[in-house]
């Protein structure tokens, strides 16, 4: 008989599949045409307990470990990778205050982690990968601290209820605040209309003298920047898994045209041209999700997976996109057609070359952890 | 009130091969899955449970250990407790060996006051296994239910939907019914639901632990005989297309059913 755990992990994934293929597949192009979830898409996903899958059974959830909630945002994200970045953003910041909120926080925020988003903002008009350049500040007012400015490019920023910001407690120093959306001075600006994973709301708040207790700290005064970077650190591992789940899809897609179209009297399964491609999409597809699963593994064993977890998301973001442009081929002219899903999987995929930071940020991030050793 | 649904867990794939010498289902080394119209009759057990107070569910199966895996899902979906029928002596039953042991187990629970089965399972088509423990257990049974509601204080009224009518039954409990699966929709288990479902009882009863006549066990107390398994020849049937616009195809229609007296 299996372990207790591997038998709730198969029936998750059991559960995750059947949920996707009927409640999220069927979504997936209307999503990318709508811009936006459907109507009670995220009241349906919420009330079948997605939101709680890795918070801890203390705290309402249900306490998956790292492993098993990468796979299940693998597995969603074959049917739709804006549900799964969505899931990924709301589940990094809970991680966050899982690993820097006091007690007393966790308490307070977490129960409701499982029916209310929770989103991490870094991002500001001045810049994205330079955290040393934002604008938002937090200034301390006797016991509490009073918070200003505009944080952009939020993942579920809009649809989120309660959000971590980092802003600047000192000229160089960097701090992390959670706010709430009932909070006054608490406002949402302008959501992006970008080119993929278009389901998912990507929008800016807008801080106006907002007033916390120095229990929304998390972590310390100036830990902001090794807060930023676990988040990070977090982010990339779902998203490698997000990463081959659409190649997954991709090489469905691929292999499924491939044994019905025929090339004059032959099948496109019997010409070499064909053979390569899809060997190469598969190749790019197992060894993401090897990256993604080791970063995993290490996360869940409590060693350091900074590194195989950019790894995972520099490799996978870049070998999506061309594995998307790979199927696309094979499709040929039926591929550059809005009416099947292979463009706007493409467009999903080149969005993580950028977000959780750049592949350029990754490879310096590798690079350097190489040097230092 | 007690209620226990009854439920089969099937071969995951439609890849099913036949035993050659037994001509029956070979599900060695198949992954298995609960059968899916039996997700219908533990949502109207979790329904009934969800609009009182005194309702407990509980999940009866009859097969390999594994089996437990579907009593686990169900109890992910919401149900109590569990019990597994588990004993080489039950092995190659027919439905009528399978009703006997279930319907013995059921006598064990003793105070199951609602006892429900989906339609049929999905791999050998047959639902007769609801009707079979109706007889054995000597209770009232309703079969395809499209609606059911408690009424009164030990009473059930369904509703069944047949070709050309509609039946509305009233049953005494203790009762058997099997559901069709327009009924309802499943709910899913949810995460956290499913890690607690490993926190219910799950209770595994062998051959010695139930009062059974051996002669009724397995495939020798099985008195069906499979002869032969086959898929059964296509029906070609004689296709006529008639051109033209609608009001001359509609003249060619009624002159060939004409024709052919059948009009």
């Amino acid at each position: 008989m299996p372990s207790t755990t591997a038998a709730a992990e198969k029936l998750l994934l059991q559960m995750v599949d059947d949920y996707t293929e009927r409640e999220i597949s069927p979504e997936d192009m209307p999503m990318d045409a709508a811009g936006d979830f459907p109507a009670g898409f995220i009241q349906k996903l919420t009330d079948t307990g997605f939101l709680g899958m890795m918070l801890p059974q203390e705290f309402g959830g249900a306490g998956f470990g790292p492993e098993v909630t990468a796979a299940a945002l693998n597995h969603i994200a074959r049917g739709n990778a804006s549900t799964a970045v969505t899931l990924e953003g709301h589940f990094k910041t809970i991680d966050q205050i899982l690993k820097f909120g006091t007690p007393a926080l966790q308490q307070q925020l977490l129960p409701s982690a499982n029916d209310r988003i929770f989103a991490f903002s870094m991002t500001e008009a001045s810049g994205g990968s330079n955290p040393m350049g934002i604008g938002s500040t937090a200034t301390r007012e006797g016991d509490h601290w009073v918070l200003n400015g505009d944080k952009i490019m939020i993942t579920n920023g809009g649809l989120a209820q309660v959000y971590c910001v980092l802003v600047k407690t000192a000229p160089h120093e960097l701090s992390v605040f959670v706010v709430d959306q009932d909070m006054p001075g608490f406002s949402f600006g302008k959501r992006e209309d970008f080119i993929g994973l278009r389901g998912t709301p990507v929008g800016e708040i807008v801080m106006d003298h907002i007033i916390v207790d120095n229990d929304h700290l998390l972590g310390k005064v100036g830990d902001g920047g090794r807060i930023g970077d676990s988040a990070h650190d977090d982010a990339r591992i779902l998203m490698g898994a997000v990463l081959t789940g659409i190649m997954e899809h991709e090489l469905k897609i691929a292999t499924d045209y491939a044994k019905e179209r025929k090339a004059g009297d032959q099948p496109l399964t019997a010409l070499q041209v064909t053979h390569r491609k899809v060997a190469d999409i598969a190749m790019r597809k197992e060894t993401t999700k090897l990256l993604f699963e080791k970063a995993a593994q290490l996360k869940a064993a409590g060693q350091p997976y900074s590194e195989e977890a950019a790894m995972a998301k520099a490799h996978g973001s870049r070998a999506a996109v061309a594995a998307g442009d790979d199927t696309l081929q094979i499709l040929a002219g039926y591929g550059y057609s809005r009416e099947y899903p292979v463009e706007h999987l493409i467009r999903d995929a080149r969005a993580m070359e950028i977000a959780e930071g750049t592949v350029e940020k990754m490879r310096s991030a590798i690079a350097t952890a190489e040097f230092n050793k | 009130m007690k209620i226990v649904v009854c439920i089969k867990q099937v071969p995951e794939t439609n890849d099913v091969t036949i035993d050659p010498v037994t001509h029956n289902l070979d599900r060695r080394g198949l992954a298995g899955v609960m059968n899916p119209f039996d997700k219908n009759a533990i949502e109207l057990a979790l329904d009934l449970k969800d609009s009182r107070d005194d309702v407990q569910v509980a999940l009866l199966t009859m097969g390999p250990d594994d089996y437990a895996e579907s009593l686990r899902e169900g109890m992910a979906m919401g149900a109590d407790e569990g019990y597994l029928l588990s004993d080489r002596a039950f092995a190659g039953a027919d439905t009528l060996a399978t009703g006997y042991v279930i319907a013995q187990a059921l006598k064990k629970i003793g105070d199951a006051d609602l006892i429900l089965f989906g339609r049929q399972a999905v791999d050998a088509d047959t639902g007769q296994v609801g009707p079979i423990v109706a007889e054995f257990l000597q209770q009232p049974q309703i079969t395809y239910a499209a609606s059911l509601r408690l009424s009164g204080d030990n009473e059930v009224t369904a509703e069944r939907l047949l070709e050309d009518t509609k039946q509305t039954l009233v049953a005494q409990l203790p009762a058997v019914v099997s559901v069709r699966s327009e009924l309802n929709t499943p709910r899913y288990p949810t995460p956290r639901n499913i890690q607690l479902s490993f926190d219910k009882p799950l209770t595994t009863w062998h051959h010695d632990d139930l009062d059974l006549d051996d002669t009724r066990l397995g495939q020798a107390g099985s008195p069906t005989i499979v002869t032969k398994v086959y898929a059964p020849e296509p029906v070609k049937r004689e296709l006529t297309k008639l051109d033209g616009t609608p009001a001359e195809a509609a003249s060619q229609l009624i002159t060939a059913l004409k024709g052919r007296q059948l009009i």
